[in-house]
């Protein structure tokens, strides 16, 4: 609402600025001409062999490009304030998303820690609680990490450990941890194809890639989420496609999805969590690779398909070549 | 441990953070009620119109229907339920839009633990308070105002309004000691049950609340007024 209103005062004063230049204008314009018409009637009659030649126009010329220039200036802070008040904006929901990110486990692990002060909580009861507080703890972890690392990131102070893999073996054991780590069931997604080739990555960076494709299948699925996975060498490329039955994407968002704070709102699902750096960081590792990732989707309700492609290990033959 | 006559109390604890639901859960069975769990917002509607409960723990950010939301549907249904919002969202609009979607309460996280059982304990005392209370005088009136107690209905010269559990306890307290002065203290500690020294805002809100629902210029109030210093008082006639 905020940013709403401070949009609409900004297009305002951009508006009145531009009113008041052309304002000037029509009063140097009009100056100009009646001072003209005085000076030629006046010139005229007093020195009749005075000559109004190019350079009289001079003035009113260099006026009209200095008020034009003005002009074209102010639209040009606008444009940029414009832009600014967009990243301000996103930088406002994205702290508003992590403060609700951290406060969760945060609260989790306050009640427990009271609950284990306050109450006469059996032992086995308690092996629960710091079971509790240890998941909590990760998950603060996990998500103070992925912020310093997309920081981490954009500095190019953040390395993965490259190694040559065969891919099929590689690929499906990520995905099976992945979805493992998000407990979803046999029964509610399919691996198929061969990824016949090798293929140089990042272990870690391409779990980080997976569990982020993964979750938001899962977060943004109303009824009961199915994931596909199709592994495939070709040409030079491998490919991983992760097909959902998702909430899916309209074109006027695949667009953005990728960008830095970017979040979809659906009717559909009001209150999904997250920070907005999800696919940003996806997007960053899949570029650090040589890789390209693209999305698809056919609408609101009919599913989204990402397509990872990195390209096939070549290299020297020598290099350790390693299974998982 | 709760007051005997509060023990069994059913509350529907709506939560999407397994954690966090769990320890919550362990705690108010430990405090003698009997609680139902519902990880997202279509559980919840599904377990409310199935079940009877005595009190409600919302959270906002849930999947499928947020807080606010279930809150409306559980106010179409129930005007005398006890809502507690149990939230992350600490912005004060989130706060205002929850309690006038219909929460009585407002709690954010991270919270304290006595401070969640003491207003859960609170909210059902207020409850059973009150069902004896509008059952001795269900109807009011005042000015060209009218209450029903029981349904929360109410009247204002042609314009009709339906007040909130909260709105109508306060209201009842006041009407019970017209012409009294009451203070805010006395107001946080017997009619919210919190702790006057935590609190400051919550009381002026709901007396704003009342005085654009009955006077006829709420800047300028006849029956809700403010006495410097000390409180407010209601001179219903």
């Amino acid at each position: 609402m905020r940013g709403k209103n401070s949009l609409f005062y900004h297009i305002l004063i951009f508006v009145v600025a531009q009113l008041v230049w052309l304002s000037l204008l029509g009063i140097w314009i009009y100056w100009y001409v009646r001072n003209y018409l005085v000076y030629e009637k006046v010139g005229e009659e007093v020195s009749p062999q005075l000559i109004y030649d190019v350079q009289n126009a001079l003035p009113f010329i260099l006026g009209l490009i200095l008020l034009i220039g003005l002009s074209f200036i102010t639209s040009l802070i606008f444009r940029h304030l414009n832009v600014q008040l967009k990243i301000t904006r996103l930088y406002d929901n994205f702290i508003g998303n992590v403060t609700h990110e951290l406060k969760s486990p945060l609260s989790s692990i306050q009640l427990y820690l009271e609950t284990l002060k306050q109450r006469n909580v059996p032992p086995e009861k308690q092996k629960e609680f710091f079971e509790m507080m240890t998941k909590d703890a990760n998950r603060l972890q996990s998500l103070i990490n992925s912020i310093l690392e997309v920081s981490a990131h954009e500095k190019g102070k953040l390395a993965y450990d490259y190694e040559v893999y065969y891919a099929d073996t590689i690929i499906k054991n990520i995905l099976e941890e992945s979805f493992e780590r998000f407990r979803v069931a046999k029964e509610n997604y399919k691996i198929i194809g061969k990824a016949d080739c090798e293929i140089r990555i990042g272990r870690d960076a391409l779990k980080i890639v997976f569990d982020n494709l993964i979750d938001n299948s899962l977060k943004y699925s109303v009824k009961k989420p199915f994931i596909e996975v199709k592994i495939d060498c070709s040409h030079n490329n491998l490919m991983v496609e992760f097909a959902d039955n998702g909430i899916g994407i309209v074109p006027k968002e695949q667009k953005k999805i990728f960008n830095k704070f970017y979040r979809i709102y659906s009717h559909d699902i009001p209150s999904v969590k997250g920070t907005g750096l999800g696919l940003y960081r996806v997007k960053e590792l899949i570029k650090t690779h040589r890789g390209k990732i693209t999305v698809n989707s056919e609408g609101e309700g009919k599913g989204t398909t990402f397509r990872i492609e990195l390209p096939i290990y070549r290299g020297e033959k020598n290099q350790l070549l390693k299974n998982f | 441990m709760a007051n005997d006559i509060y023990k069994g109390s059913r509350i529907l604890l709506v939560e999407d953070e397994e954690t966090l639901a769990l320890g919550l859960e362990y705690n108010l069975i430990e405090e003698g009620y009997t609680v139902k769990w519902a990880e997202n917002g279509k559980e919840a509607v599904e377990f409310y119109e199935s079940e009877k409960f005595d009190l409600v723990i919302l959270d906002i950010m849930l999947p499928y229907l947020d807080g606010f939301e279930i809150a409306e549907r559980i106010r179409s249904s129930d005007p005398q339920m006890p809502i507690l919002m149990l939230t992350a969202k600490a912005e004060s609009a989130d706060r205002i839009k929850g309690l006038e979607t219909g929460a009585d309460d407002y709690l954010t996280k991270p919270f304290h633990l006595d401070e969640l059982l003491l207003r859960v304990k609170g909210m059902l005392k207020r409850k059973s308070w009150y069902k004896n209370a509008s059952k001795k005088q269900p109807n009011y009136k005042f000015g060209n105002n009218e209450i029903n107690f029981e349904n929360l209905n109410c009247r204002h010269g042609e314009n009709e309004l339906r007040l909130t559990p909260q709105e109508a306890v306060l209201l009842k307290y006041l009407v019970e000691r017209k012409g009294e002065i009451v203070t805010r203290k006395e107001l946080l500690e017997n009619v919210w049950h919190l702790n006057p020294e935590i609190e400051t805002r919550t009381v002026d809100i709901f007396i704003v609340r009342l005085r654009k629902y009955f006077e006829e210029d709420p800047s300028n109030p006849v029956y809700f007024k403010s006495i410097r210093g000390a409180g407010y008082i209601f001179s219903g006639d």
